[in-house]
């Protein structure tokens, strides 16, 4: 037996919205370099190294991640489980029943809410457990959270 | 567990003070534990040549112990248990009564000279310091009635037969023997204790003041007979003998009179001949086991048995129910627990060829890697040579590692059980049911997906929350899970078409 992939993909505004997220510490770094540059610009060869290794940086993790993430990551809900997949150098498929779970929460970071994504955790009992949905269209996530709220007999056992 | 201010909608309910007795204990404990102020007010005091400061330090010391009874209250309402502490900052405990777990007592030496027992109440959270529940002390012999009431409204309540007075009822599962002590030399608490010991009196400066005295310098001497090496060999011999008396008086002190009891629905742990100790665990909160096998434990065919239950931590002295025994004890008393005897003792099924290959790999990278670097100083500064046979040592470490680490390697899926054993220098073998199981996760690195194989993850609230299968092929990833927890596989999203290469990317 094997499990097919989930069908769902997340937002396409979520490379973008993890690109830019990633791209912040980056900027930091490189006004740093600038100062730096500006300050005392000798050796030559140090600062090149140093810019060498901010834009290896940069092209790593602020264009090729995301959009690998965005290639990986999938999801869907069933009227038993919740099923997601993620990561992108080590990638995980996780499955978890909707009998079981115990809370849905929404989160929504500063740039989240610019582009109007929105995260959905759904936890169970075990801390090993927390199913996670990132960068979903907000509408999508509010439809997500009360078909799993529906489901879900939340409140009724314990679930442990 | 909740933190609220204290509703008097309970109404009725008296709030009690702990036993009297505890105004000779806690003043003992508090100048124990403040032992550094203590020492300081002693320094002012002969530094400033004033005897007061130490009286006032002493004083407020003691008086703070005194305090500390007089504003500990606690009661047992109809819905919930509370506890009222703190002298200087006012707090309130509040545990459901319907959430309390398990019960546990423990004693101390000075507690037990005054009749006088800890009792701890645990609830599915996880608590510890200042939010668990312990009510330091009550008299001893109030202990069993309390712990009736205490559990009387959990789930762990089965019947007026099902809370006997502790210590009578039950079928008794083990009882600590002698030949259980042969397992104590092998562990490291006495050697640690040796260096703690050290450790401290070189802090204190006691051994520079041991330094000129004459003991030391006769012992000096005969060390300068002997010459290095037999003083090297008498002061191994001395370090090793030290380590297994302190080893096994520690685990005959601590065990010597070890009982696990099975009461229907409930599991008595008693131990210990100076600190006494005795928890209470509810059975219908067990989801399982794990075996644990030292490598030293293991060459002697020892085990240790860790319950995994929700509501008790995963590791350490809180979910162990027996220390280092023979194995076949070990395995009957959790075959007998969990009514599983094949998830307990039955076969492994091996991960294959390319687990046993990634073992390899891992065990040898440390050799790798450092001959390297002797290769490398060889070239440049040079070595010296002792270092080579020391690698060839560590190599042949390594290759015992990766054959053992690969040997153990294997999973037992089916009757709803997980069974999943690792490791080598502590091989466990962990078994969970399925009923405790509320997740799956198939993790696989880079490395994992060049070689086609997997970790499944089990998530389950009980004992250390997450139980991982390394390395199994990945096609098999999902029917085990699907074999433990049906539910996997009547999602819309099983096939069962045996044809995974077809997979879409």
């Amino acid at each position: 037996m094997d499990l097919d992939e989930p069908t769902h993909r997340p937002s396409p505004k979520a490379p973008m919205v993890w690109a830019l997220g990633a791209a912040i510490p980056w900027l930091f770094l490189v006004v740093a370099q600038a100062v730096w540059f500006a300050v005392d610009p000798r050796p030559t060869w140090l600062h090149v190294l140093a810019l060498l290794g901010t834009v290896l940086g940069i092209v790593v993790f602020v264009v090729v991640v995301p959009l690998w993430r965005y290639r990986v990551h999938r999801w869907d809900v069933d009227p038993t489980a919740v099923y997601t997949r993620s990561g992108w150098l080590t990638q995980e498929r996780r499955i978890a029943p909707i009998s079981r779970v115990q809370t849905v929460d929404t989160h929504r970071g500063p740039l989240d809410r610019v582009f109007g994504l929105a995260n959905v955790t759904v936890t169970t009992a075990s801390s090993a457990g927390a199913v996670r949905i990132v960068a979903l269209d907000a509408d999508v996530a509010d439809r997500v959270v009360s078909r799993l709220t529906d489901i879900a007999a939340l409140g009724g056992e314990d679930a442990t | 567990m909740t933190q609220a201010a204290g509703p008097d909608w309970l109404g009725g309910q008296e709030w009690i003070r702990l036993s009297p007795r505890m105004l000779l204990v806690h003043p003992v404990h508090e100048v124990l534990r403040q032992i550094p102020v203590l020492i300081g007010s002693l320094v002012l005091g002969s530094a400033t040549g004033n005897p007061v400061w130490a009286v006032v330090g002493v004083g407020l010391i003691v008086g703070y112990g005194l305090a500390r009874w007089f504003t500990t209250t606690y009661r047992i309402g109809s819905e919930e248990v509370q506890l009222r502490s703190g002298v200087l900052q006012r707090k309130v405990l509040s545990v459901p009564r319907n959430r309390i777990r398990s019960v546990s007592t423990d004693a101390r030496l000075l507690h037990r000279v005054l009749g006088l027992t800890v009792l701890r109440v645990s609830t599915g959270q996880e608590a510890a310091g200042d939010t668990s529940f312990a009510l330091d002390a009550v008299p001893a012999r109030e202990v069993p009635a309390l712990r009736a009431t205490l559990l009387a409204e959990s789930p762990a309540h089965i019947g007026p037969a099902g809370i006997g007075p502790a210590g009578t009822s039950g079928r008794v599962l083990a009882r600590w023997q002698l030949s259980w002590l042969r397992y104590s030399p092998l562990t490291f608490t006495g050697l640690l204790m040796i260096a703690g010991t050290f450790g401290v009196l070189s802090q204190a400066g006691v051994l520079a003041a041991l330094r000129d005295s004459r003991a030391v310098r006769a012992g000096t001497g005969l060390f300068e007979a002997m010459g290095a090496v037999g003083s090297f060999l008498v002061g191994a011999a001395v370090i090793l003998t030290a380590s297994v008396a302190l080893s096994v008086s520690q685990s005959l002190l601590t065990y010597a009179n070890l009982e696990l009891r099975r009461d229907a629905d409930l599991l008595h742990l008693s131990n210990g001949l100076l600190r006494v100790r005795e928890s209470t665990f509810d059975m219908r909160r067990l989801r399982g086991g794990s075996l644990r096998e030292p490598l030293l434990v293991r060459l002697f065919g020892g085990a240790r048995l860790d319950a995994v239950m929700t509501g008790v931590a995963g590791v350490g002295e809180a979910s162990q129910l027996l220390p280092p025994c023979p194995r076949r004890t070990a395995e009957s008393v959790l075959a007998d627990l969990i009514s599983e005897p094949d998830a307990v003792t039955g076969a492994v099924t091996p991960h294959g060829s390319v687990a046993t290959r990634r073992r390899w790999n891992r065990a040898m990278a440390l050799p790798a890697v450092v001959a390297l670097v002797l290769v490398v100083l060889t070239a440049t500064v040079g070595a010296p040579a002792w270092t080579w046979p020391a690698l060839a040592v560590l190599v042949l470490f390594s290759a015992f590692l990766a054959v053992d680490r690969s040997r153990s390697l294997g999973h037992r899926v089916g009757g709803g059980w997980l069974v999943a054993r690792a490791g080598s220098l502590v091989r466990r073998r962990d078994c969970v049911s399925a009923a405790g199981i509320v997740g799956w996760t198939v993790r696989q690195t880079v490395l994992q997906r060049r070689a086609g194989v997997a970790t499944l993850i089990a998530a389950t609230a009980a004992g250390v929350k997450r139980y991982e299968v390394i390395d199994v092929p990945a096609d098999l990833a999902w029917s085990m899970a699907a074999v433990t927890s049906p539910w996997v596989g009547a999602t819309r999203w099983a096939r069962n078409q045996p044809d995974f290469q077809l997979r879409s990317p």
